[in-house]
């Protein structure tokens, strides 16, 4: 019987443009997810072929199927255990050489594939000539060349799939040799493997155990440990026969299969004037010009979605505002109207009014500097500086996404490779100031103690993210990864992809961020309804009044913080009666208040990341430290702000 | 320093100037066991395994195209493509270098 739904992966390194083809083979009909449990990006989608529903699944872009990251412990286990139909194997053919390390490993997990030559385009404009024809007799796997920006060879790529599918073109792939010392050990364990049926294909086991691959080892290890000693032995004797270890030994062969390969489908020209993206790589990446460029590229860059976002919120917001007679109208002055206008509509105009105009520029940006390659020179600058926090050059995306809203950022803590580097770049970020604090560092330090009251604010923020990014850094145990990244060539992004990712990557936003913000509004109303937060206030008074010197009222104003930030602000506002605030504050207190505000907790959309990304605990833990610690910071300033 | 041969000498990766090239001779990690540090042997491992993944593997030509200032990565090419190092990294790498 025919089956008519069929799954596909897509596996390739980073930037060959998987996402491209992923985005062309599935349009609007995708979803974006994490893998289960797992702080790695999940991307499926849907299309229909042939009478077929194509369920497509985007691997992550990984180098290797070591378990050196999560992604590539998930990529294996989903190829081996999920079995798709079919993988598809992109393939940069700029860069054949790498990429084929990567293709030969995915032909020792056995299962069905098809190669996609991609970026063609970019080879012939390096002067790199592939006969693909000859590529294909070599590997025995059907490769089809493709320029996914331009849409080419993405039909035949879709029906030369189902055609394997169908078992109408019969794949006989052809694998790596090792030496035969090493070919000789591997057959001997694959006979062992064979017999105790793991879940993984025999040769490739045999391979990971001589390689001393922990994870699977371990499995190994639990029903049948002779064989992982037998896998040892046999280690030490490649060992002893090649001076290196038995892992080295046959990565470099495997490397070498696939220089071989690739030397013998490829023809050079070599290219006589520097290209451009090679000129604009030296400037960008230049020792003294790169960081001014950089950083004139980033300011303009901030400056313009602030500038965008600003007239867009208030836009926004002024439109929200203009249904509330409406809704007075309907539900009335009662309770209920209260709650669905004051806490419901509140908490989405909430979120509308920073999702919209701040995250969407910021998401379409971020993926355009992606794709074009700029960002990993903003990661190959920035490593040195990083690494006093502990974290390398990448942890800087995340970071730099936090000062526009840190939900973004912690969802941008995916590029670290460790799960350790994870939390901990996104525990920096839930420490950066982002949009709305920065709205109240101005609004109210900026504007009524002087602007170098509100730069110094940035600079305590600055120097207390770098000590506490560095007391996590040593307290959290593991170790440290340090920086090694591809820096592929520059190109131009292909827009449609960016803008794509963008949508998508904004509904995930919204599914995060929106339900808590709407739940925490409908509380916090509950609590102005039942006349809680006068006495809530009067219960915080030890902490707002004694330790840190400021009115009552700040109390409640800090509870609506949790919302948005900003909302500290305007709640100030409207509970004083003025917005000149200088009439009721103190400058000392409007220090204090700004210092508190900026570092007391993360807003509530992103607790909700964090506990999407790391889970209750964690974000829990997160929460609660930065509470206590702005509350001491705060009393100590405080203190020491009154003997100046 | 080791002296081999006429002009031929091992060196770090760190040590080679900008532009100059060298083949890999070893990388330094992982294999200090001994003393029971297993976890510190398990950790050298994933380090190496890093490395060789991305073709950094003993036998290979890698050229040193610049290094980031204050101690920063490195930017090497090698197999076809374009690498950014941590120095941490690049300082355990051994290589061959003709001077």
């Amino acid at each position: 019987m025919k089956k008519n739904k069929i799954t596909i992966a897509l596996a390739g390194n980073a930037n060959v443009g998987k996402s491209v083809i992923f985005n062309r083979l599935t349009g609007l009909h995708q979803h974006i997810g994490n893998w289960p449990g797992k702080t790695v990006e999940k991307a499926e989608g849907t299309l229909h072929f042939k009478g077929y529903t194509v369920d497509v699944i985007d691997l992550p872009g990984i180098y290797s199927l070591s378990t050196f990251s999560l992604e590539e412990l998930i990529s294996r286990e989903y190829i081996a255990v999920e079995r798709p139909d079919l993988v598809i194997n992109i393939v940069d053919a700029s860069v054949l050489e790498r990429n084929l390390f990567f293709t030969l490993q995915l032909l020792e997990l056995e299962t069905p594939m098809i190669m996609a030559l991609n970026q063609m385009d970019i080879a012939k404009k390096k002067g790199i000539k592939i006969d693909h024809e000859k590529l294909q007799k070599l590997l025995g796997i059907p490769v089809i060349p493709t320029v996914a920006i331009s849409g080419k060879g993405i039909y035949e790529l879709l029906e030369k799939s189902v055609e394997v599918i169908e078992g109408k073109e019969k794949i006989k792939s052809v694998k790596a040799r090792y030496g035969e010392e090493i070919e000789e050990k591997i057959e001997k364990i694959a006979r062992m493997i064979k017999k105790i049926q793991f879940k993984y294909p025999a040769r490739w086991t045999a391979i990971k155990l001589l390689e001393e691959d922990e994870e699977v080892k371990k499995e190994i290890l639990k029903t049948n440990p002779e064989i992982v000693s037998a896998a040892e032995k046999f280690a030490r004797e490649i060992e002893e026969i090649h001076g290196h270890s038995c892992s080295t030994v046959i990565t470099s062969e495997r490397y070498e299969v696939a220089g071989r390969i690739a030397r013998e489908v490829q023809e050079i020209t070599p290219q006589i004037k520097p290209p451009m993206r090679e000129r604009i790589h030296a400037l960008t990446t230049h020792r003294i010009l790169g960081y001014p460029i950089m950083a004139i590229s980033l300011l303009l860059i901030f400056f313009s979605i602030f500038t965008f976002g600003n007239h867009a919120s208030s836009l926004l917001s002024d439109l929200f505002y203009g249904l509330e007679p409406i809704f007075g109208d309907i539900f009335g002055a009662g309770i209920a109207g209260k709650l669905i206008w004051g806490g419901a509509m509140e908490g989405i105009i909430a979120g509308a009014t920073v999702a919209l105009p701040y995250i969407v520029p910021f998401y379409f940006i971020l993926y355009f500097l992606e794709d074009s390659g700029y960002l990993s020179r903003i990661a190959f600058l920035m490593d040195n500086l990083m690494h006093k926090i502990g974290l390398h050059g990448k942890a800087f995306i995340p970071v730099m996404l936090g000062f526009g809203c840190n939900v973004p950022g912690c969802l941008g803590c995916r590029i670290m490779e460790t799960e350790r580097e994870r939390l901990l770049a996104a525990f920096v970020v839930t420490l950066v100031p982002c949009a709305a604090t920065t709205a109240i560092i101005l609004g109210l330090v900026g504007a009524f103690v002087g602007v170098q009251w509100a730069l110094a604010l940035y600079v305590v923020d600055l120097l207390i993210i770098f000590i506490l990014g560095r007391i996590a850094f040593k307290t959290l145990p593991g170790e440290p990864t340090a920086l090694i990244m591809e820096m592929h060539d520059y190109k131009v992004p292909h827009l449609e992809t960016v803008l794509k990712q963008t949508w998508f990557r904004l509904q995930e936003f919204i599914k995060i961020a929106f339900p808590l913000i709407i739940v925490g509004s409908l509380v916090i109303k509950m609590a102005e309804i039942l006349n809680l937060l006068g006495p809530i206030a009067n219960v915080l008074s030890p902490i707002t009044v004694t330790w840190l010197g400021l009115p009552v009222i700040t109390g409640i104003t800090l509870i609506f913080g949790v919302l948005r930030k900003e909302l500290t602000l305007i709640m100030l506002a409207t509970l004083l009666g003025t917005t000149n605030f200088a009439q009721v504050m103190s400058p000392v207190q409007m220090v204090v208040f700004t210092l508190v505000a900026m570092l007391y907790i993360p807003c509530i959309a992103t607790i909700a990341a964090l506990v999407r990304e790391f889970g209750w605990k964690k974000a829990l833990f997160i929460t609660v430290f930065e509470i206590m610690f702005a509350i001491l910071i705060g009393g100590i300033a405080f203190r020491l702000l009154m003997l100046v | 320093m080791k002296v081999r041969g006429v002009r031929k000498m091992e060196l770090r990766l760190t040590d080679l100037r900008a532009g100059e090239s060298g083949i890999i001779t070893s990388i330094k990690a992982g294999q200090e066991t001994g003393h029971g540090e297993r976890r510190r042997a398990r950790r050298g491992w994933g380090f190496r395994k890093r490395l060789e993944d991305m073709g950094l593997t003993p036998g290979t030509r890698v050229t040193v195209v610049k290094s980031a200032p204050f101690n920063g990565p490195l930017e090497v090419y090698v197999r076809g493509s374009r690498l950014a190092l941590g120095r941490g990294m690049a300082d355990r790498i051994f290589v061959e270098v003709k001077r």
